[in-house]
């Protein structure tokens, strides 16, 4: 009775085991991904990738959107040896994806436009290949880091590898400043804008993950009156670059072109901050990993120990 | 005497042009027929030719091989099929207008109705924030009330050529500036879907994509066959047309419509692909040099000059996929200018 | 005899009388353009920042910095734009002539998203170089591909020419912006044609070349005269019709070109004006040429005024409001009048 009982256990065992899969992860959009074995041929998104290299988890392909070389996201990185796969919106090479065999692709959930990177038809062509998956933009890019973490972890990262953990290090550090030079000067209020020749852009806290980080780091982030475009920016004409007075000004560093534009511009020094110097990078939306966080975070203490605080009124 | 003479002229000149037709058909034919085992053989993945062959024929005879078959038939079969369907119906809808408008300049990607789909589409993608099919029965609306749009404005006890001309290009004018407005009012993302779909590509190509452009043809197709009788009389001048009691406008608005679907499906499908519209009425008649209107031999070199596009901007950088819009410009204008060239010798454009 | 003199003394006198109103509107648009603007600024503050300057009040600085140069920019290419068209319609005979259609812009924009993408150039004033450049090449080469052949350069060859090439360029430009949308973002605010941002350096660079297109335009009245009555009748009447096309073509690509380097594409008006003027005086470039030079202008202000007001506290682009402006009174002037005579 025993024995027969232990034996049905057994058959139960093996003819579950296959249905108990080796590998699984849920994704930003809330499905699980489970697979027979643990990924190793990994099709990543430029932003994914960015995420992933860094912590010891290599991609057999790339994706972008755009030339790889202009990527903000994945400067500094080594990516020899990683076949880049697309650089234009919407196009991807989908032969040489199926060539490299993928088992899982790995990208970023977009939750307002309810898709991955790259965008719907990118995503099309490549789900056939293998299941996509990965974690979900959100209100914090610290979070999203982590995430990374957790994701690379079940991928057989080694977080505790000597790189990874100094970046981690170097992060705190850097996350222990940027708090202690915002609580030293309470009344210091900022303002992250893109500047182009026809107008000034405001943006929204809650439009950038990274900016919604600071806030909760003790920076004090100006919120433009109106966000015209969905929540994300105010539209100032020249003549109104002077509606907020912050003491310090963060400017998008997407492209080093934006600077430039601002300085150009005749009105940009209606706000006290810009005729004082009180200018900074904001590093907008490109933000992947903890050791380019740290020195982004340190540009921005610096920027901050060195304002005057009760510039502006 | 004469009489004979004059008869035996005409039957050899007759023959002469049936013949040129028939050689152009030929040609073209045999030249899209390679184009397309080239776009079935060429690729990253590879394939052997004995391999592709067996892929094709693995419905019937159930011998499958997933890698081999995906690539086969959902990604080259359905690109090129697409290619094939787009080139064609875009360069229909092209001579159409020229034919029917007399004038070269008269395509429906110049005339406005191309960026009435454009339009459209931007708008679908940046305020509304839709993607997919969406934009695609966007694109098709925008273009069919554009179109209606310009022949109502232009109807002044009838619709000349020369006010359809017109009218379209302020249309097309007003329409660019709605597109350039929003591109300025979006974030840089949507700007960058907005402008890849612009470009058209083949890319996303699926086999629903070319089930309903080619449901869409096989009813444009035979209606356009039937109308183009009425046109040969209407050929001979509106007037003379009127006096033989040719329903002209009818005719016309007719052949409008069926152009008109021709664009918008063509667009739906692919994006507003440049040029082939503009392109493939000139080359065919330059082809056939006088022996014909060209309807067919115009769909042969569409096809074609979208088909060899598509090869060129998947294989010419090999780091880099370019849409097939941004080479079916370049590869059509090279032709153009071939032919603008060659026009000093061999008499007239168009 | 004397009647008949007598009558064309009166229509002199009729469009003299409607010049001068026509330049009391242009300096009643620019003073407008002075007054307005996306922040609300008194008039006597206006009045008191051109006659004293106060460095200090951030009011003035506004009229100076932006609102002035905007101004200036806006006459002299509104200026330019009216009489390339103007020239650009009767050298070709071609009543759809326009820069836009003949390559200019399109060569314009390859060689500033060039000049973004490759050289890493970002400000304006040298965009105006490039943009230069750009137009001034591609109408060349428009006018060469056209004149092959036994025919020369015949107006459809010209439209088909210049069809041909934009739709190369195009390719090119949308190669580059589809994989480089750092340049898509700066040339998507350039290719939309704006007055903004223009500061009085842009002025300063383009002024001569438009001065010189402008003398070139203006005394190839007589030239377009001759051209109108067809190839035939204006060899017979002794003119050489290659170098009077030659001529005009250059005027019409140094103010097109000078116009779009300085505000970037701005379609419609090149091509609506001209109509409009002849509408009013007739054939006869004596006339139409002045006429285009000051209604562009206006236009051009007019648009741009709208522009500040009309989406506060942003602004709209010059290039759309004339647009929008321009197309539908394009198309009831094409519904009203037979235009194909030219």
């Amino acid at each position: 009775m025993l024995r027969s009982a232990a034996i049905a256990l057994a058959l139960l065992a093996t003819s579950a085991l296959p249905a108990f899969a080796q590998w699984s992860y849920v994704g930003g959009n809330g499905e699980t991904v489970m697979l027979d074995a643990v990924p190793t041929r990994i099709i990543a998104s430029q932003d994914a990738a960015a995420g992933l290299i860094p912590l010891g988890i290599r991609p057999v392909a790339i994706y972008a959107d755009s030339a790889v070389a202009d990527a903000k996201a994945l400067q500094g990185l080594d990516l020899t040896g990683i076949e880049i796969i697309g650089q234009a919106w919407g196009e991807v090479d989908i032969e040489k994806a199926a060539a490299l065999e993928p088992d899982l692709i790995v990208a970023e959930f977009w939750p307002l436009e309810t898709t991955w990177s790259g965008g719907a038809d990118v995503v099309n062509a490549l789900s056939p290949l293998a299941p996509i998956t990965g974690p979900e933009q959100g209100a914090s890019i610290l979070t999203l880091i982590e995430d990374y973490e957790e994701l690379a972890a079940s991928l057989g990262a080694d977080l505790a590898a000597p790189s990874i953990a100094a970046d981690k290090a170097a992060f705190e550090t850097a996350l222990a400043d940027f708090k202690a030079a915002t609580a030293a000067k309470p009344d210091l209020t900022a303002l992250a804008v893109w500047a182009g020749e026809d107008a000034l852009y405001v943006a929204a806290t809650g439009g950038a993950s990274e900016l919604m980080d600071f806030a909760s780091w003790g920076l004090k982030l100006i919120d433009p009156e109106v966000a015209d475009d969905r929540g994300y920016w105010e539209t100032l004409s020249w003549e109104n670059a002077d509606k907020y007075q912050p003491d310090l000004i963060l400017v998008d560093n997407r492209s080093a072109q934006t600077m430039e534009t601002a300085l150009a511009q005749p009105t940009w020094t209606l706000m006290k901050a810009a005729e004082a110097g009180q200018v900074t990078d904001w590093p907008a939306y490109w933000l992947r990993n903890y050791g380019a966080y740290a020195s982004e975070l340190a540009k921005l203490t610096t920027a901050i120990n060195a304002a005057d605080e009760n510039l502006a009124p | 005497m004469t009489h004979v003479i004059d008869a035996a002229r005409i039957a050899a000149v007759r023959q002469a042009a049936a013949t040129r037709r028939q050689v152009v058909v030929a040609g073209l034919v045999a030249a899209l027929c390679v184009a397309f085992a080239l776009a079935m053989y060429l690729g990253d993945y590879p394939v052997a030719v004995p391999g592709i062959i067996q892929s094709l024929f693995s419905p019937f005879t159930g011998l499958v091989d997933r890698g081999v078959d995906f690539i086969v038939l959902q990604v080259r079969l359905p690109r090129a099929v697409l290619a094939v369907l787009s080139g064609a119906s875009f360069a229909l809808a092209g001579i159409i207008f020229q034919t029917l408008l007399r004038n070269p300049l008269a395509s429906p990607d110049i005339i406005g109705i191309a960026h009435g789909a454009s339009a459209a589409a931007v708008f679908v993608i940046i305020v509304l924030g839709w993607s997919g099919l969406a934009v695609s029965f966007g694109a098709f609306a925008g273009a069919v009330l554009t179109a209606l749009a310009i022949y109502l404005l232009a109807w002044r006890n009838g619709v000349t050529a020369f006010r359809v001309v017109l009218i379209g290009i302020g249309m097309a004018a007003m329409l660019a500036a709605v597109i350039s407005y929003l591109f300025t009012r979006a974030r840089l993302n949507e700007v960058q879907e907005a402008m890849a779909w612009l470009v058209g590509s083949l890319n996303a190509s699926r086999p629903g994509d070319s089930i309903v452009l080619g449901g869409a043809m096989l009813v444009l197709v035979p209606l356009m066959v039937a109308l183009l009788r009425g046109l040969d009389a209407m050929e001979l001048g509106d007037d003379t047309a009127k006096s033989l009691g040719a329903r002209v406008e009818f005719t016309r608005l007719g052949l409008m419509l069926v152009a008109v679907g021709f664009a918008a499906f063509a667009t739906a499908a692919v994006g507003p692909v440049g040029f082939v519209a503009f392109v493939s009425g000139p080359l065919a008649r330059t082809l056939l040099n006088g022996a014909g209107r060209g309807f067919l031999q115009a769909a042969l070199v569409g096809a074609l000059v979208m088909l060899v596009s598509d090869l060129i901007a998947q294989h010419l950088l090999p780091a880099v996929q370019l849409p097939v819009g941004v080479v079916t410009g370049a590869c059509g204008a090279v032709f153009l200018l071939w032919l603008l060239m060659a026009s000093g010798r061999s008499g007239r454009v168009n | 005899m004397a009647e008949a003199q007598s009558h064309h003394r009166q229509k002199a006198a009729r469009l003299i009388a409607g010049l001068l109103m026509l330049g009391a509107a242009l300096l009643a648009i620019a003073m407008l353009s002075l007054a307005t603007g996306a922040r609300a600024i008194p008039l006597e503050t206006v009045w008191a920042a051109l006659t004293a300057y106060d460095p200090n009040s951030t009011e003035h600085r506004i009229i100076w910095d932006l609102r002035l140069p905007r101004t200036i920019v806006g006459l002299l290419v509104g200026a330019a734009l009216g009489l390339s068209g103007a020239v650009l319609q009767g050298a070709t005979r071609n009543p759809l002539a326009d820069p836009s259609i003949l390559g200019i812009n399109a060569g314009a924009a390859l060689a500033v998203v060039l000049g973004v993408a490759v050289l890493g150039m970002t400000q304006l004033s040298l965009y105006v170089w490039l943009a230069f450049i750009g137009s001034g090449v591609t109408m060349l080469v428009v006018y060469s591909v056209a004149s092959l052949g036994r025919e020369g350069a015949t107006p459809v060859k010209l439209a088909l020419a210049g069809a041909a090439i934009t739709a190369v360029l195009q390719s090119i430009i949308n190669g580059i912006l589809l994989t480089s949308p750092r340049t898509l973002d700066e040339v998507r605010f350039w290719q939309v044609g704006s007055l903004s941002g223009r500061d009085i350096d842009i002025v300063l660079q383009v002024a001569p070349f438009l001065a010189i297109g402008m003398v070139l335009a203006l005394g190839s009245a007589r030239m377009l005269d001759g051209l109108s009555m067809g190839d035939d009748v204006a060899r017979a009447l002794g003119q050489r019709i290659g170098l009077s096309r030659g001529l005009a073509g250059l005027a019409a690509v140094i103010l097109a070109g000078g116009a779009t380097a300085a505000a970037g594409p701005i379609a419609f008006v090149g091509l609506t004006v001209p109509h409009v003027a002849r509408a009013i005086t007739g054939p006869g470039y004596r006339w139409i040429l002045p006429y285009s030079m000051l209604m562009a202008p206006i236009l051009l202000l007019g648009a741009d005024v709208i522009g500040r007001v009309i989406a506060p506290p942003g602004e709209v682009q010059v290039g759309i409001v004339t647009a929008f402006i321009g197309a539908p009174f394009f198309i009831a002037l094409v519904r009203r009048r037979k235009l194909a005579a030219l």
